[in-house]
C-alpha cells in the first residue's frame, strides 16, 4: 500500500492541480462578469454555476454521466472525435473542475467587487485595453480573493468524491485519495483510510498555508 | 505564481501520460464493476486471474446502485458483481445483461454486534426490546439491502413494533459499524464480512437463515462485454476452489457453481 | 498664450440630478467651480467618457469626443484625456514609476524627461505609493496623466489632499505644465484664488446649471 499511497497521492494532486488550472480562465471570467456587469440571464447563469454547491455531488455526477455518457449529447460528440472521457483520468478532471469552479467564482467575485471601479476607469483613460486593465489592475487588486478562490477550488477538487466515483469510477487509473478512502472505509481498512485522510488533510493544510503566505507578500 | 502553475500542469500531464493505459483490444482486458463490499477478496482474486489467464482485470468499486446507474448511462463494463439483487435486476431490465450468465455468486449473513465494552447486555433477539438497550442501528431500508433484511428479520422475530422507536437508520452498513464501535448505539445489524477487521465491536449472535439464503450477490456478464470469453471465464473463476477459499476467509458464503451449496 | 476651442454642450441625467451646460469658447485652461454637488466632477467624467450624456456634444481642440446627433461616443481609452481624479487615483499595487509609465504604452513618445524633471519625480521613482504624502501623490498622478500625451488634462481638486504649506508648490507645478508643456486643462476647484491663478476661463456651477462664466 505505501507505494500505492504515493501513486494515488501524486495522481490526486496532479488532477486537482490540472482542474484548478482549467477552472482559472472560465472561473475568473465568470467572477469578473458577475462582479462588474449586469446582463440578461445573469441570475440563471449564476444559479447554474452554483449548482454544484447546492446539489449533492452524486447528483452532479449523475448529470455529468447522463451528458457525457455514451447516450448523452456530449458523449456522442466525444465519440465522434474519438475521445474517451468516462472512466478515464479526464473524467476525474471534469468532476473536479465542475465541483471546484463555484468556489473559485464566489471568492474571486468577492475579490473583484472589492476593487474600486475608479482604478479601472483611470486605467481606461490612460489608454489601456480591457484585457490590459484586467491583467494589470483588476486581477492584482483582487489577488487576495482570487488566491483564496484558487485554494478553495483546489481543495474542493482534491476532496471531490461523489461526482468522481460516478463518472470516473474507482479504477487503478482513476483512483483518487477520496475514492480510495471510500473503498478503504467500506471494507474496514481503517488504518489505510486514516493514513490517506491525514495525507489529504496535510495537502489541504499546505495549500492554505502557501496561499496565506502569498497573500501577505502581495 | 504563474511558474508554480506551469510546473503543476507539467506534472499533471506527465502523470496523466502514465495513467493512460487502458486499451480496447479484445481479450486481454476486462473491466469489472463490483460492489465495494467485495473489494478485499476480489482484489486478490483478480490478481490470481491475471496470472493464470494473462487477462488484465480492472476493478471498479462503488455502491451497487452507483454501478448500475453507470452501466445504464452507457459505461462499457464487462462484468457486473452486485451486492443487491434489485440493482442487478435494474441493469437486466435495461437489456444490458447476458441473460444466461446471471448467477448468484455469494451469500452473506446478517449479524448483531454490540460495543465490546458493553457485552452481556444482548445475547438474543428478544433482548433488543428490553429497556437496557437504547439505540439500535440498521442500514436505511430505502438505501441499502442490509436495512431491508434487518427490518424483515425484526418483523419476523416479532420485535419490530417494540424496537421501532429506538432504531437509527444509516446510509450504509459501515456507518452502523462505526456507530457501534464508537459506542453511540447499543447494538447494530451488520454483515458477517464486516467483522474481519473490527476490534471495538463484538458479534453477539447471527441472524439465522432459513432455507434458501436471503442475502445474495448476483453476478453477470454484460452485453457490452468486449472480451466476452474472458468475461465468462472470470465469472466461472469465482466458483473455483482456490477462489472460494479467499472469499470464505473474508466471511462470505460462496454460492457459485461447483460448490456444495444448494441453489 | 495658446488657446484651444472647447465645446461643452450637453445634458446629462444622473438619477434625480440633471446637469446642463451649453458652453462654446476658446481657452487654455478652464476652471469649473461651485459648491459640492454642483456637477463639477460629473463634467470631468463626461469629458473622460466615464459618464454618458443624454444629448449634446463634447469637443476639445477640434476633436469630437461625443456627439449624440452624429452617434459619436469615443471610449475613454481613445479620448486622450489625462484624468487626475480627486480621491483614489494612484494604483496602490504599483511603484511610483509603474504608475507614471502606465499610460505610455499608448504609443506617441511622451515627454518623459521633461515631465519627470518638471514635476521632480526622480527622487520618488522607486517608492511605493502608500509611502507618499498628499502632495507627492498629486505630482505623481499629474505626471502619470501627462505621460499618456493627453490632448487635455482634467484636474479634480488637485489641492484638496495637500496641506496648506505645500499648495503653493503644487500650484506652481500646474502652471508650469500649462505654460511649458502647452497642455490645455480643465481645473475643478471651489477656491476662488486658485481658480484665478490657473484659469483664463471660469465657469460657475450650481445644482447642475451654469450660473456665470468669466474671462480672466
Amino acid at each position: 500500500m505505501p507505494g500505492d499511497l504515493v501513486d494515488v497521492t501524486l495522481f490526486s494532486v496532479a488532477m486537482a492541480g490540472l482542474s484548478t488550472v482549467l477552472m482559472l480562465v472560465p472561473g475568473l471570467a465568470l467572477a469578473w462578469l458577475f462582479a462588474r456587469h449586469t446582463f440578461p440571464g445573469q441570475s440563471v447563469l449564476e444559479t447554474v454555476v452554483s449548482l454544484p454547491l447546492v446539489l449533492p455531488p452524486v447528483a452532479i455526477g449523475l448529470i455529468l454521466l447522463r451528458f457525457l455518457g455514451r447516450y448523452g449529447p456530449g458523449g456522442q460528440l466525444l465519440d465522434e472525435i474519438g475521445v474517451d472521457v468516462i472512466f478515464t483520468w479526464k473524467a476525474v478532471v471534469v468532476a473536479m473542475t465542475v465541483m471546484g469552479l463555484p468556489l473559485l467564482v464566489r471568492s474571486a467575485r468577492a475579490g473583484f467587487e472589492h476593487v474600486d471601479r475608479r482604478y479601472e476607469q483611470i486605467a481606461e483613460t490612460l489608454g489601456a485595453s480591457p484585457v490590459r486593465i484586467f491583467l494589470t489592475i483588476s486581477l492584482p487588486l483582487a489577488a487576495r480573493g482570487v488566491l483564496a478562490g484558487v485554494v478553495l477550488g483546489f481543495s474542493r477538487a482534491l476532496g471531490e468524491f461523489g461526482a468522481t466515483i460516478m463518472i470516473a469510477g474507482s479504477l487503478p487509473g482513476t483512483r483518487t485519495l477520496s475514492t480510495a478512502i471510500y473503498t478503504s472505509t467500506q471494507t474496514g481498512r481503517d488504518t489505510e483510510a486514516t493514513i490517506m485522510l491525514l495525507t489529504a488533510a496535510s495537502i489541504a493544510f499546505v495549500a492554505v498555508f502557501v496561499s496565506n503566505r502569498l497573500a501577505t507578500v502581495e | 505564481m504563474m511558474l508554480r502553475l506551469t510546473t503543476l500542469v507539467a506534472a499533471a500531464l506527465l502523470l496523466v501520460g502514465c495513467a493512460e493505459s487502458r486499451s480496447d483490444s479484445a481479450d486481454d482486458y476486462l473491466l469489472v464493476s463490483a460492489a465495494v463490499s467485495l473489494s478485499g477478496p476480489l482484489e486478490i482474486v483478480a490478481g490470481e486471474f491475471e496470472q493464470m489467464f494473462g487477462t488484465r482485470v480492472e476493478l471498479n468499486f462503488a455502491g451497487s446502485n452507483t454501478l448500475a446507474t453507470q452501466l445504464i448511462a452507457g459505461v462499457e463494463a464487462d462484468v457486473f458483481l452486485s451486492a443487491d439483487e434489485r440493482q442487478m435486476t435494474r441493469v437486466e431490465t435495461a437489456g444490458l445483461v447476458e441473460a444466461s450468465t446471471r448467477t448468484d455468486l455469494f451469500s452473506n449473513q446478517l449479524v448483531v454486534v454490540v460495543p465490546t465494552d458493553r457485552m452481556g447486555v444482548v445475547s438474543n433477539v428478544s433482548d433488543l426490546s428490553t429497556s437496557r438497550v437504547g439505540r439500535i442501528a440498521i442500514g436505511d431500508p430505502d438505501a441499502v439491502p442490509a436495512g431491508v433484511y434487518a427490518r424483515r428479520y425484526l418483523q419476523f422475530a416479532g420485535v419490530w413494533e417494540s424496537v421501532r422507536s429506538k432504531v437509527v437508520l444509516t446510509r450504509d452498513v459501515r456507518a452502523v459499524l462505526a456507530a457501534v464501535e464508537t459506542g453511540n448505539v447499543d447494538a447494530g445489524f451488520v454483515y458477517r464480512t464486516d467483522l474481519a477487521l473490527v476490534d471495538r465491536a463484538t458479534m453477539v449472535f447471527a441472524v439465522p437463515t432459513v432455507g434458501r439464503p436471503e442475502i445474495r450477490y448476483p453476478g453477470a456478464v454484460l452485453t457490452l462485454a468486449r472480451g466476452r470469453p474472458a468475461a465468462r471465464r472470470f465469472l466461472d473463476f469465482l466458483g473455483e476452489p482456490v477462489t472460494r477459499r479467499i472469499f470464505e476467509t473474508a466471511g462470505f458464503i460462496v454460492l457459485a457453481r461447483g460448490t456444495d451449496h444448494a441453489r | 498664450m495658446f488657446t484651444v476651442p472647447f465645446v461643452l454642450d450637453f445634458v446629462l441625467q444622473q438619477g434625480e440630478f440633471t446637469l446642463q451646460i451649453h458652453e462654446r469658447f476658446e481657452a487654455s485652461s478652464v476652471s469649473l467651480c461651485g459648491p459640492s454637488g454642483s456637477g463639477k466632477t460629473t463634467i470631468l467624467d463626461a469629458i473622460a467618457g466615464l459618464r454618458h450624456p443624454e444629448d449634446g456634444r463634447i469637443e476639445i481642440a477640434n476633436r469630437v469626443l461625443f456627439d449624440r446627433s452624429l452617434g459619436t461616443d469615443l471610449p475613454p481609452r481613445s479620448r486622450r484625456v489625462g484624468y487626475v481624479p480627486q480621491d483614489v487615483s494612484l494604483f496602490p499595487h504599483m511603484s511610483v514609476l509603474g504608475n507614471v509609465m502606465y499610460g505610455t504604452a499608448r504609443g506617441s513618445p511622451a515627454p518623459l524627461e521633461s515631465v519627470i524633471k518638471l514635476l521632480e519625480i526622480e527622487p520618488l521613482a522607486g517608492r511605493r505609493v502608500n509611502e507618499l504624502s498628499g502632495g507627492e501623490r498629486q505630482r505623481v498622478a499629474i505626471a502619470r496623466a501627462l505621460m499618456s500625451s493627453p490632448d487635455v488634462l482634467l484636474l479634480d481638486e488637485p489641492l484638496a489632499a495637500v496641506d496648506i504649506k505645500r499648495r503653493e508648490r503644487i500650484l506652481l507645478y500646474i502652471q508650469q505644465v500649462r505654460d511649458e508643456l502647452l497642455v490645455p486643462m480643465v481645473y475643478v476647484s471651489h477656491a476662488a484664488d486658485e481658480v484665478r491663478r490657473i484659469a483664463d476661463r471660469v465657469i460657475e456651477l450650481d445644482s447642475g446649471r451654469v450660473m456665470a462664466t468669466q474671462v480672466e
